[in-house]
């Protein structure tokens, strides 16, 4: 696959995201695989890897930060390794430490991952009608135009319209949250 | 559209960094003297962070589902 294909399976992957993702996940997914085994891991630690590659691929098409000079698969197939090789050091520092008394005071409170869920939350609060426009435009970086077409809306800009009642809905929703994390 | 939505598109601007230098300027201006309008730009920052993650998730369920499509 050339440069020019690429960027075709850019636009692609934003206008029908599914078949385009099930194509690119049938082309790699196996390389990978056979990779992260033959590394000393497990289907599961394969599909992982591969699943967080396809996402900052994805996100990069999105905000249009990727100029692929190769195909798709071995741009992913680059980033699957570094992430494979990365966790094994990772899992590699973690057993030299497991002799260690562990002290009950560092145990992880999972305070951390608390923040993230409850945004999270808000948005599924906002009803579906409303999640999946704001989630199609700003995260899928889907057009207004498609938007508009599969949720009923006669006009670009009704869609438009109802985009930001959404978004000043869910704006209203984590305002409070706003009052902690960013005091003036 | 009613006031408030043209704020919110106002400030997505701000924060695209797609608005003129003259509108830019006036948002800056209001932003310095108005703590409601701080709140409000810090609140909008965190929706779309909440979008951000939501659509992580989601996507990440596709891919699961293609997953047990193709492999499972």
């Amino acid at each position: 696959m050339n440069a020019t294909q690429s960027l075709s399976m850019a636009v692609d992957l934003l206008t029908d995201r599914d078949y385009t993702m099930e194509r690119i996940y049938a082309k790699t997914y196996p390389m990978v695989r056979h990779y992260v085994r033959e590394h000393g891991g497990s289907e599961e630690d394969a599909k992982d890897v591969f699943h967080e590659a396809m996402i900052i691929y994805y996100e990069k098409t999105v905000q249009q930060q990727l100029v692929l000079t190769s195909s798709v698969s071995t741009y992913l197939m680059g980033i699957c390794k570094n992430r494979w090789h990365q966790e094994l050091e990772k899992r590699s520092r973690n057993a030299e430490l497991v002799d260690n008394p562990v002290d009950p005071i560092w145990e992880e409170s999972g305070m951390e991952e608390q923040p993230a869920l409850n945004l999270m939350t808000f948005v599924d609060q906002l009803g579906e009608t409303c999640k999946s426009i704001l989630i199609s435009f700003y995260y899928f970086g889907q057009r207004l135009e498609q938007i508009a077409q599969q949720h009923g809306y006669q006009t670009v800009r009704s869609a438009t319209v109802q985009k930001f009642k959404c978004l000043e809905r869910l704006r209203k929703a984590v305002s409070h949250l706003s009052i902690d994390h960013f005091k003036p | 559209m009613r006031p408030e939505l043209e704020e919110v598109q106002l400030l997505e601007s701000y924060l695209r960094g797609t608005l003129s230098e003259e509108q830019r300027i006036e948002v800056n201006v209001r932003l310095l003297w108005n703590p409601d309008w701080q709140q409000k730009l810090a609140a909008q920052k965190l929706a779309y962070q909440a979008l951000r993650l939501a659509g992580r998730q989601q996507l990440r369920r596709e891919l699961d589902a293609i997953y047990l499509r193709l492999f499972g």
